[in-house]
């Protein structure tokens, strides 16, 4: 059994009659997000995400490796997801869905290949060493939008790590422990995040940030992705019924509007965060080492 | 009976707690075992039982129909008990059964197809895939992996007992966790006077106080955590009170609310959600 439970016909009818009346099963309106709520952990890096029902932990990790023959002045950056049985029972472990090569894909594009990560800063020595960062994603809870959730986990988790600073030293690379060396953060050019719609009714209504159910009564998915200065980086609308082109331009503005909401979320959470750490006195302590 | 009892599992239930009543025969409902009958030695009554609890639970008995249960917390998983009324989903039919889910990723349970009130070979109802059916727990296999039967039927009577079994058409379902579902299955059989007592659910009775004079609304109830409802009596808000329904159930549920929260989320989400009340 590794499929999702398909939805009943009385369930399917009744959303879709709801969304007519523009009514959703939680009182939310078209174009309203579910409560998102972000929690930081002890180490960098570690980030947790509610999402309404769905609910995902990020870990960013960082090790020294060697760079790629054919790009000698960039660091590595990967972004591992894999749905365990943990999210839902309708994964298996091991076994990868499409569900899973599709998010995986998404976020690949959204984030990775848009450069939200300069990785040309994360190189330390020419073809010798850089560092590689890595983005695992751990589901603990689905209630549908994994893309988003998983993309504002992604960027908060980013935002949040710190690597350990290292030195070349004569040709040798010195790399400092989390106590010796206040620990860098990362250089992040922008903050793209990816906003999806569902489409029902031969693409007449559109619903932002869709639940298990929604998602799947629904005809086809569009999913954007850009930053808060406009800038689209992502678009897709891979299969279901066709959508209107005049849905793309007007939903981009929503799209706009809830990356800059969502920004905002994640910047506060960040400085909640950070004032938090200062009062704690980690961060304090390793100050204080550096002035001497 | 004072104070509620709370069982652990193993615990036996003791007699004076039990109804009195002797004429009828004691149901043993929900999280209940008849682990071992004494024997009965001659100068002793027949009533004399030895329950054991299977599930830990307060223990709720209903004198009027010489019942005893157990009023369980919530489950993660739902496990089929025989004479639990479920909410289940066609999934696809053989020959002389439909194959429905009780619970996703779990084994189909079975169901008659002549296990329908007044059916016969030839009026046999036409269940497709994705159909909702309310049934009861027949019977539940032995083992891992066995296959729970269903009937919505009362095989003694052929009778749809208790009223209301059978093809669900229309309306929503809404998922809550095992532990409402079985407290709005007692609240429902209970009568009125004691609505404040274990179960503590006002909101089917606010509710339905609310709604009456938009049409009302019919609710069926799983013990397998799922919820129907469909208000298309009335005319207009039919939607839009099945939504607050459901709204309204699973908010109880998610924040275990007590009976005076549960009056006050009911009058706000039926005005946030623009239905006129009365």
């Amino acid at each position: 059994m590794n499929k999702e439970a398909l939805l009943s016909i009385a369930e399917r009818d009744f959303i879709l009659d709801a969304l007519r009346e523009d009514v959703r099963l939680d009182g939310r309106a078209a174009d309203q997000l579910r409560p998102l709520t972000l929690s930081f952990e002890e180490e960098h890096g570690h980030v947790k995400v509610q999402l309404g029902k769905t609910s995902l932990i990020v870990r960013i990790s960082a090790e020294v490796a060697q760079p790629h023959d054919d790009r000698p002045f960039d660091g590595i950056f990967n972004i591992a997801m894999e749905l365990t049985a943990m999210g839902s029972p309708a994964w298996d472990n091991g076994r990868q869905g499409d569900l899973e090569t599709y998010v995986t894909n998404v976020l690949d594009r959204v984030i990775r290949h848009s450069n939200a990560l300069d990785t040309e800063s994360l190189c330390i020595l020419k073809g010798v060493s850089c560092w590689t960062i890595r983005a695992d994603v751990h589901i603990t809870d689905y209630d549908g939008n994994l893309i988003d959730a998983s993309c504002i986990g992604v960027m908060a988790g980013l935002q949040h790590f710190r690597r350990p600073d290292a030195v070349v030293k004569d040709g040798q690379v010195i790399v400092y422990g989390l106590d010796e060396r206040v620990p860098v953060p990362l250089n992040i050019t922008h903050k793209p995040l990816s906003v999806s719609f569902h489409t029902f009714d031969e693409g007449k209504l559109v619903v932002l940030d869709a639940t298990r159910k929604e998602e799947q009564a629904s005809e086809a998915d569009v999913v954007i992705g850009m930053n808060n200065a406009g800038d689209v980086c992502y678009l897709s609308k891979f299969s279901g019924s066709p959508v209107d082109a005049m849905v793309f331009v007007t939903k981009t503005t929503v799209a706009l509007d809830k990356v800059k909401e969502i920004n905002g979320i994640i910047d506060k959470a960040l400085q909640a965060d950070l004032a938090k750490r200062a009062k704690g006195g980690l961060a304090e302590e390793s100050r204080a080492a550096n002035d001497r | 009976m004072s104070s509620p009892l709370i069982l652990l599992p193993g615990d036996e239930v003791p007699s004076e707690y039990l109804p009195s009543k002797s004429s009828a025969p004691l149901r043993l409902g929900h999280g209940l075992r008849l682990l071992s009958q004494p024997h009965p030695t001659p100068g002793s009554t027949p009533s004399n039982h030895t329950l054991t609890a299977t599930q830990p639970g307060i223990l709720s008995t209903d004198n009027k129909r010489n019942a005893v249960s157990i009023l369980s917390s919530s489950n993660r998983r739902y496990i089929p008990t025989p004479n639990d009324l479920v909410l289940a989903q066609v999934h696809h039919s053989s020959a002389d059964y439909f194959h429905c889910m009780i619970t996703p990723q779990s084994p189909h349970a079975l169901l008659g197809q002549l296990s329908f009130e007044g059916a016969t070979k030839k009026t046999r109802p036409m269940l497709k895939q994705g159909d909702l059916v309310y049934a009861r727990v027949l019977s539940i296999g032995l083992g891992a992996g066995a296959e729970a039967e269903l009937a919505c039927v009362n095989p003694a009577t052929g009778k749809a007992e208790p009223g209301g079994l059978g093809h669900l058409t229309g309306g929503m379902v809404f998922d809550i966790s095992t532990g409402m579902a079985s407290r709005l299955m007692k609240a429902s059989s209970s009568s009125s006077d004691q609505q404040d007592g274990v179960a503590g659910l006002v909101v089917l009775d606010e509710l339905g106080k609310k709604l009456e004079k938009a049409g009302g609304f019919e609710i069926a109830v799983g013990r397998n955590g799922k919820v129907w409802v469909d208000c298309s009596n009335s005319e207009h808000d039919a939607v839009k009170s099945t939504v607050a329904i459901g709204r309204c159930l699973t908010m109880i549920d998610e924040h275990n609310l007590n009976p005076t929260d549960q009056r006050k989320l009911v009058t706000r989400i039926l005005r946030e959600m623009k239905i006129e009340s009365s």
